[in-house]
This record gives structure tokens, sequence and C-alpha cells, in this order.
């Protein structure tokens, strides 16, 4: 106690340190003024919308979050239902292959590896079109499919570089006591090295399905009907055609975005790590 | 002994296909093929289901005589400046955080940080229209209040404004994730450095050049590649609050290769815009990359 007291100076106002806050805490605000103002609305009527924009006084109407709930659950549970599908597949998929990438010898290894390497590169707006088209061709517009195919197919490649070069960070011992154990590969994948790629998996798990919960433009052109859309496409569709509903509206928007807020509060530590997975480094 | 080394081998080998087949179908599938198709289809008029006739280098010839084009990629390219520029404001704010001496302060910023990350940027792009609207908006509403309602606007519906709404709603842009990856690398050079930094005196702004500019430097990079290539093609914004207009004064190339095909039908043409922008942001970035590596080597 006495080392971390002397090590502090006598009291005194550091202004460095108070510009500092002050900055701080102003750009908090703003980050989080349009929340604060969705909150505000989400509990007004539409008179009070038009004459008292400002103020904070009762009466509150609870009832707007009763009439959006009616429009968000469903969208929600579509959202939630395409996102945990896209994540799992998308992960399980691209652990597979960043563990063969990263540890095992088969032909063609380096072409294989070429083909997601390039597409790394590669910018995806020449997509768009014939993606639609091919997934009207396979018959499954209207359907959660396309959202989960196509994100499995074009968001593995930075993932796949990713897990292999952790997997081929591992010690090659670790794995080859197991093989003389007698265990085939898929044993050593499922028991080794899943396990290992554990931290992997959750930045990836986290970034995916982020990604799939914010998708907008595909799932607008891949999913015509309003009950079938994920919370992106339905919010802005809502929003067009109850024009001036504010109450209701943002209402509907608190509600779309607590659940992963509640995500993002239990668990914190992992989300502000997945969060920043850009600053992995390769 | 041998045999089984051997059949190892073998069996090594074919799961090794078997593993990454899944992860390499898919791509092929889903992402590389419609590549192609698109590269290919540029060469056609096409309804997006059945006929197709080549048409040779024609759409491309029509895109460069279209003046919607060409708006489109003014606007586009004063979206990138803005964007370029507009990333300082998320280096300064994440060196301040990592000044913040107190760990527990500097961690509740970090928390706050992360909320506009998870707030669908869907909700976050409706509360600004939201703040926009002419009759029941924020910033109306707030002049009102003031009395100017001489200065009412009706932002995104004013051809003059629009662009700058659609820049503004950054505000205060600071990109709460990138901030936070600066501050990673901030925070990969141990205290050390930094109280040697203390001893010598180094102010506070020759600190930020010559301490901690250099750390964050490459991250910068990768970002600036991303910004650069995101401004090029993105158009989500565009589409779900102007849909380019008022007129074309907001339209994007990206926006217009979108409403090409889903609105017009005019599938080869949007293949070949989708071409034009693939070439156009390939050839940006890696020249971005390569003078940044230059750059590197100096």
């Amino acid at each position: 106690m006495s080392t971390l007291t002397s090590s502090v100076p006598p009291k005194r106002i550091h202004w460095s340190e108070v510009s500092k806050n002050i900055y701080l805490a102003l750009i908090c605000f703003f980050l989080l003024f349009p929340l604060a103002l969705m909150l505000m609305m989400s509990l007004k009527d539409k008179e009070q919308i038009i004459f008292q924009f400002f103020s904070l006084q009762p009466p509150y109407h609870f009832e707007n979050y009763a009439i959006a709930f009616k429009y968000i659950a469903p969208l929600t549970w579509n959202s939630v239902y395409m996102a945990t599908a896209s994540t799992i597949l998308t992960v399980f998929v691209t652990a597979l292959a960043g563990y063969a990438f990263g540890r095992l010898n088969f032909p063609f290894k380096n072409l294989l590896f070429g083909i997601l390497f390039a597409k790394m590169m590669l910018p995806g707006i020449m997509n768009l079109v014939p993606s639609f088209t091919l997934a009207w061709r396979l018959g499954i517009l209207d359907t959660p499919l396309p959202v989960i195919l196509f994100c499995a197919g074009t968001s593995q490649p930075f993932w796949v570089f990713v897990m292999r070069t952790f997997v081929a960070q591992q010690p090659r011992e670790l794995f080859e006591s197991m093989r003389i154990d007698g265990a085939n590969e898929f044993q050593i994948f499922r028991f080794l090295a899943l396990p290992l790629l554990r931290p992997m998996v959750a930045l990836m798990s986290i970034n995916v399905f982020i990604s799939v919960w914010n998708d907008y433009i595909w799932p607008l052109v891949t999913i015509p009907t309003f009950d079938k859309r994920p919370l992106t496409v339905g919010l802005a569709q809502l929003t067009q055609s109850r024009p001036g509903e504010y109450g209701m509206l943002t209402a509907g928007y608190v509600l779309a975005a607590l659940p992963l807020l509640i995500i993002f509060f239990l668990s914190m530590r992992q989300f502000i790590e997945g969060l920043t997975a850009g600053s992995i480094k390769l | 002994m041998l045999r089984i080394i051997k059949t190892n081998k073998g069996q090594m080998a074919l799961m090794g296909l078997l593993f990454v087949a899944p992860a390499i179908l898919m791509n092929l599938i889903f992402d590389w093929y419609p590549m192609s198709e698109g590269l290919y289809r540029s060469f056609f008029k096409w309804d997006g289901y059945k006929s197709a006739v080549f048409v040779g280098f024609r759409n491309f010839i029509d895109i460069f005589n279209d003046d919607i084009f060409w708006t489109s990629m003014a606007n586009m390219l004063f979206f990138l400046v803005m964007a370029v520029i507009l990333m300082l404001p998320t280096v300064i704010a994440s060196v301040a955080l990592f000044r913040v001496r107190n760990q527990k302060t500097q961690y509740a910023y970090r928390v706050l940080f992360c909320i506009p990350m998870v707030v669908p940027w869907m909700i976050i792009l409706l509360m600004w229209q939201f703040m926009y609207n002419p009759q029941y908006g924020f910033f109306n509403r707030t002049l009102e209040a003031l009395n100017l309602a001489q200065l009412k606007q009706t932002w995104l519906g004013d051809a003059d404004l629009v662009k700058w709404c659609l820049v503004f709603m950054g505000f205060p842009f600071v990109a709460t994730n990138a901030a936070l990856i600066y501050l990673g690398g901030l925070k990969s050079v141990s205290d050390s450095v930094w109280e040697a930094g203390a001893l010598d005196g180094v102010g506070p702004v020759s600190k930020f050049f010559y301490l901690e500019l250099p750390l964050i430097v490459g991250q910068f990079k990768l970002n600036l590649i991303g910004t650069i290539s995101a401004a090029i093609t993105g158009y989500g914004a565009q589409l779900i609050l102007t849909k380019g207009g008022p007129g074309f004064s907001s339209m994007v190339p990206g926006l217009y290769m979108y409403f090409s095909a889903f609105k017009s039908q005019k599938y080869g043409y949007a293949s070949a815009l989708g071409l034009v922008l693939f070439i156009l942001s390939l050839v940006v970035t890696l020249m971005a990359m390569k003078f940044l590596k230059n750059e590197d080597q100096q």
C-alpha cells in the first residue's frame, strides 16, 4: 500500500488527464446520442413527438413496445436462426480446412490453398448479380439458405488463413503423439485441434455472427417475403411503410438492438477481443 | 513397418483432401463461380433468366457514355476523399484512450466503444434518418427550439446537402473497432519504453509522432486499404436512405449497378458495371499496397 501511494504525486490536478477524459467522454456522448434519442422517442406517442420532442415528462407510452414486439419478434427469430446456422456451418468448415492446411500433407495442397487465398484479395462487388441468379436457379430464393450457404462460401478464406497459421504454430509432437496412439485424423481434429483452436473459433464466431446479423443487401434481394426477412431488412421496410410512427418504430429499434447487447454484457471480455480480431498478428 | 507408414501417408492425403473439400467446394460454387459468371455476362445483353445475347464490348461503351455513371463516379470520389480524411479522428481518439492513466477508466471507455459495434448498423442508420427527418427529426426540432426556424433544411431531401448529410452520419467520426485495434497496437509495447520516453522529457506532440504513430502505422495502412475499397464499392447507406437521390445527387456506382440489375433488369449492364468497379477497386488497392510498402522500406 505504501509503495502505491508513494508513486502517486501529492494531490494535484493533472490538466492533461482531465482534458483527455473530457474529450473521450464527449466522443462517447456523441457515439451513444442516437441510441439515447432512440430510448427517449420510444416512450412517446405521435403528439408528444411533434409537440414535446425534448420533454422527458410522462405519460410514457409503453404500449409502443407491445405493438412493435408483434413485428419485431418473428424478424428477430429469423435473424437469430440465419446468423446461428451461418456461423456454425462456416466455422466448422473453416476449422476443418484450417487444420488440414496447417498440419496435413495432401496432393494439390498449395493449389487448393491458393484458391482460397486469392479470394482474400479479390473484391466481392461483382458477385451480387450472378449470385442472385445462381440462388434463383438453385430454387432457394425466399428461404434462409442463400444467406447461410453464401456466407459459408464467401467468408471463410481469411479465417482459413488465420486458423492454418495458428495450427502450424502448435508443436508437431502434440499431433504425432496422438497419431502414434492410433487416433485417426478426424479424432485428432475433434479432440486435439478443435480444443486448441477454441480462441480462434470464438473470435471467428463473433465476427461471422455479427456480419450476418448486420447484412442487408443480400437478404433484401433473396428474401422477398416480409415474414421471412431478417431484422435489418424488416426494420428498414417497416420504417418505410409506417411513416411518422416514430414512437412505435423506435421501440422496435430498441427491441431489435437488445439481443446482441445482452450477449455483449454477458460475455464482455470475449467480445472486446473478438470485435478487434483485426489486430491478430498474422 | 514401411507399409504402415505408407498407408498412414495415403490415409493422411485422403483425409487432408476430405477435410478441405467442404471449404473449397463451397468457395468455388458460391464465390468463384458467381464471380466468373459476372465476368462472362458483362459481354451480354441479359435479362437475368433466359435470353442472353452476346454484345461484345457494347456494355462498356455504353457505360463510358453514360452520364449517370460519371455522376456516380464523381460522388464516389467525394465519399472516398472524405472517408480517408475522416480516418484521422479515430487515430487521435485511440491515442487519447491509450494515454488515460487510470486502467479502470480506460476499460470503461473500451466497453462504451463496443456498444456502437454490437448495435446493428441498420438501427444507427435508421436513427440518423429519423434525426434528418424534416418534419419530426432532431435537427429541425433543435433549430426550432433555438428560434432558428429559418435555418431549417430538408437535409437528405436537399440535392446540395445530401452528400454532406451522408458524411456527417459518421459523427464524431470515431470508428470504434479501428480505435480498439489501434489501442491493441499501442499496448503491444512494454511499459518500459513509455517510461524511458517520459524520462527523456518527450513532449506529448513529439511522443505522438515518434513513439505512438509508428506503433499503429501498420494497422492504419490495413484500415486505409479497407476504407478505400469500401468507399469504391459500398452503397448500403445510399440504398437505404436516399436511393441515390434527390435526382442523382447521391448516386454511387455500386448503387447504380444494383438498380441496373434489380430495377431495370439489365443484368448484363449491371455485370459490366460490377466488372468496372471490381477492376477499379483491385487496381487502387494494389497501388495503395505497393505505395505503402515502398514507404516502409525507406
